[in-house]
């Protein structure tokens, strides 16, 4: 289950105790592109390009959102969980075991063509964090919380603010049943009203503001901010770490395609939401880390080509979230072309005759471009 | 200018194009005497255009082609070709999870492969007799008579996709019906089947007027 980490790992190779000698194919050949190590502290270089399983309770505890829908499918239909250990993630987790978190939080930027495993890093990387017992501030998509809303509230605390009642109430029960744990334990440092009659009170579990938020919906985006504003005020004393990952982070300083009701757009600044989560990508706050992807598919009004972080988070992104480790995702290596397609073939993903030969092989690595999203598509209807 | 649609415009002397890898790898030694007689005669000919449905794939079905070619609507193949792979994926995740669910003993008889599955569902489809219509002394008689393989192969892809895109409710998408028609088919149940048995009882009810065939 998800024990709470005693001590920092250190990044050295040799001071790991890995358990790599189980690795080497000994009964089966099934051993060669997969590994028993289902702890991510412990993947090393050695794992590079091989599957690791998630056990399907862990699947549903961390990740009640946040996965890719193909992703959520193949675990439907293969009944488990594999994600490929990377060399991108390997890197961050390295960093992310070798931090101080008495420094101010070290934000990183996921970025790379379409399809190459952005969000799967993501993932990867929320998982080593949960096993280590920190708290994880996970948003699947922030592209969500600027286009197609049906419902925009005037804020009742800051007259010219807009409030998205439907997305922070579903990504408020998404974070409760992640963190639960934590919920208990974080108490409030104010009295926060909402509305006339009610307020949470002084030392109140943070629980509580998330059931107001879950409760009455008017007021959920509100929470969402009032639970940020805790976490980020908190989290310097060291009674947990924080982690916030957000998916598609580009989308906090772009256009929105919402509109106001005299069809004036907004802009990302006018939404309690993006403003809130803006406040928690700064880096002046201590114990944790900040985890971003770039993402074009669901961003607004950027050309679809566009991949590096100056195109996608355009001039006032770029500066706001200055300095930061950028972190490329390419497409498969062979190794790692070699174990997916090895896969597929042992999950009987691939039901074609020619696809279990070297010509059908061959076909598949070309027509992909060694690019995992357009490798999946092909191979689903073959 | 008037494209010709049946009888090709080609003269006699262009060859058609070969396509399959293997034929374009073989070494000099190996031809036999008439392959070499080929080779040289395609260094003289002409060549007609290779059609854009024709493609060197491993993967390529003439069946397949055929099949999304019918269900195209106002030439918009790029929609026609996504409906049939996404319908193909869709038979496949249905029969792997039945697969996985299934106890040992039962798992041989449990067919996965989509291609397989379609092939075999719209040969269940295809029916054995037809029925013309013959007009004699002003009334005119549905008269029970063979069908050529192309006629049935073009009835049964017919058949398959009205019924999809007639009966079903207003929200599912084409390759989900599509998916439930085809496994129904597989296992000879569904109205398509019935269809073809309803053919087969007209074609034995109107023996009587098979003399009025001709041909």
């Amino acid at each position: 289950q998800l024990d709470r980490g005693c001590a920092l790992h250190t990044a050295a190779r040799g001071g790991l105790s890995s358990v790599c000698s189980q690795d080497v194919p000994a009964e089966r050949p099934r051993a060669v592109f997969h590994t028993s190590e289902s702890d991510p502290a412990k993947h090393t270089e050695q794992h590079e390009g091989r599957l690791y399983n998630i056990p399907l309770e862990e699947v549903k505890a961390v990740f009640p959102h946040g996965l890719p829908y193909r992703f959520q499918q193949q675990i439907r239909t293969f009944n488990e969980a594999r994600v490929m250990v990377r060399r991108p993630a390997l890197e961050l987790l390295a960093c992310l075991k070798g931090s101080n978190l008495a420094h101010p939080a070290v934000r990183y930027v996921i970025y790379g063509e379409r399809g190459t495993g952005k969000t799967m890093t993501l993932c990867h990387v929320v998982h080593y964090c949960s096993r280590q017992g920190w708290l994880v501030l996970h948003i699947p998509d922030a592209h969500l919380w600027v286009k197609n809303c049906k419902e925009l509230l005037q804020s009742s605390y800051k007259k010219d603010r807009l409030d998205q009642p439907l997305q922070a109430s579903v990504w408020l029960k998404n974070f409760k049943s992640s963190n639960e744990r934590f919920l208990q334990e974080i108490k409030t440092q104010k009295k926060y009203m909402w509305g006339k009659q009610e307020s949470t009170e002084e030392g109140r579990p943070l629980g509580e503001v998330v059931e107001q938020g879950l409760a009455r919906v008017r007021s959920a985006s509100d929470a969402v901010g009032v639970v940020l504003r805790e976490l980020k005020q908190q989290s310097h004393r060291g009674s947990f770490r924080l982690l916030v990952a957000v998916d598609g982070v580009n989308a906090l300083w772009g256009r929105t395609s919402l509109r106001k009701e005299d069809k004036s757009p907004v802009s990302p600044e006018e939404l309690t939401l993006v403003h809130n989560l803006r406040k928690m990508v700064r880096n002046d706050w201590s114990g944790g880390a900040i985890v971003t992807t770039l993402s074009q598919t669901g961003s607004l009004f950027r050309p679809s080509l566009a991949y590096t972080p100056q195109e996608l988070l355009g001039k006032e992104g770029f500066d706001a979230l200055d300095p930061f480790v950028p972190i490329p995702v390419p497409n498969y290596s062979p190794k790692e072309f070699e174990s997916c397609y090895g896969y597929y073939l042992e999950r009987k993903w691939l039901q074609h005759e020619k696809a279990h030969t070297e010509d059908g092989k061959a076909e598949l690595q070309f027509l992909s471009g060694s690019n995992p999203r357009q490798l999946d598509r092909l191979a689903g209807p073959l | 200018r008037i494209m010709p649609v049946r009888w090709s415009r080609y003269n006699p002397s262009y060859l058609e194009p070969e396509v399959k890898t293997e034929s374009h790898q073989k070494p000099l030694e190996e031809l036999t005497e008439e392959e070499k007689e080929q080779m040289d005669l395609k260094a003289v000919r002409p060549i007609k255009a290779a059609p854009a449905t024709l493609s060197s794939s491993v993967f390529s079905d003439p069946m397949i082609s055929k099949f999304t070619n019918m269900m195209m609507k106002s030439g918009n193949k790029v929609l026609a070709k996504s409906l049939m792979s996404q319908t193909l994926e869709a038979i496949k995740r249905k029969q792997l999870e039945k697969y996985h669910k299934a106890p040992e003993n039962e798992k041989e008889t449990i067919e996965c492969n989509p291609y397989v599955i379609f092939h075999q569902a719209l040969k269940n489809c295809q029916p054995i007799i037809g029925l013309s219509s013959i007009t004699r002394g002003g009334k005119t008689y549905q008269v029970p008579v063979p069908l050529t393989d192309n006629r049935k192969r073009f009835l049964a892809m017919k058949w398959l996709i009205t019924e999809c895109r007639e009966n079903k409710h207003r929200r599912t998408l084409m390759p989900e019906k599509l998916s439930q028609e085809l496994l129904l088919a597989f296992s000879n149940e569904g109205p398509v089947i019935k269809k073809k048995h309803v053919l087969h009882k007209m074609a034995e009810a109107n023996r009587a007027y098979a003399h009025f065939r001709w041909w």
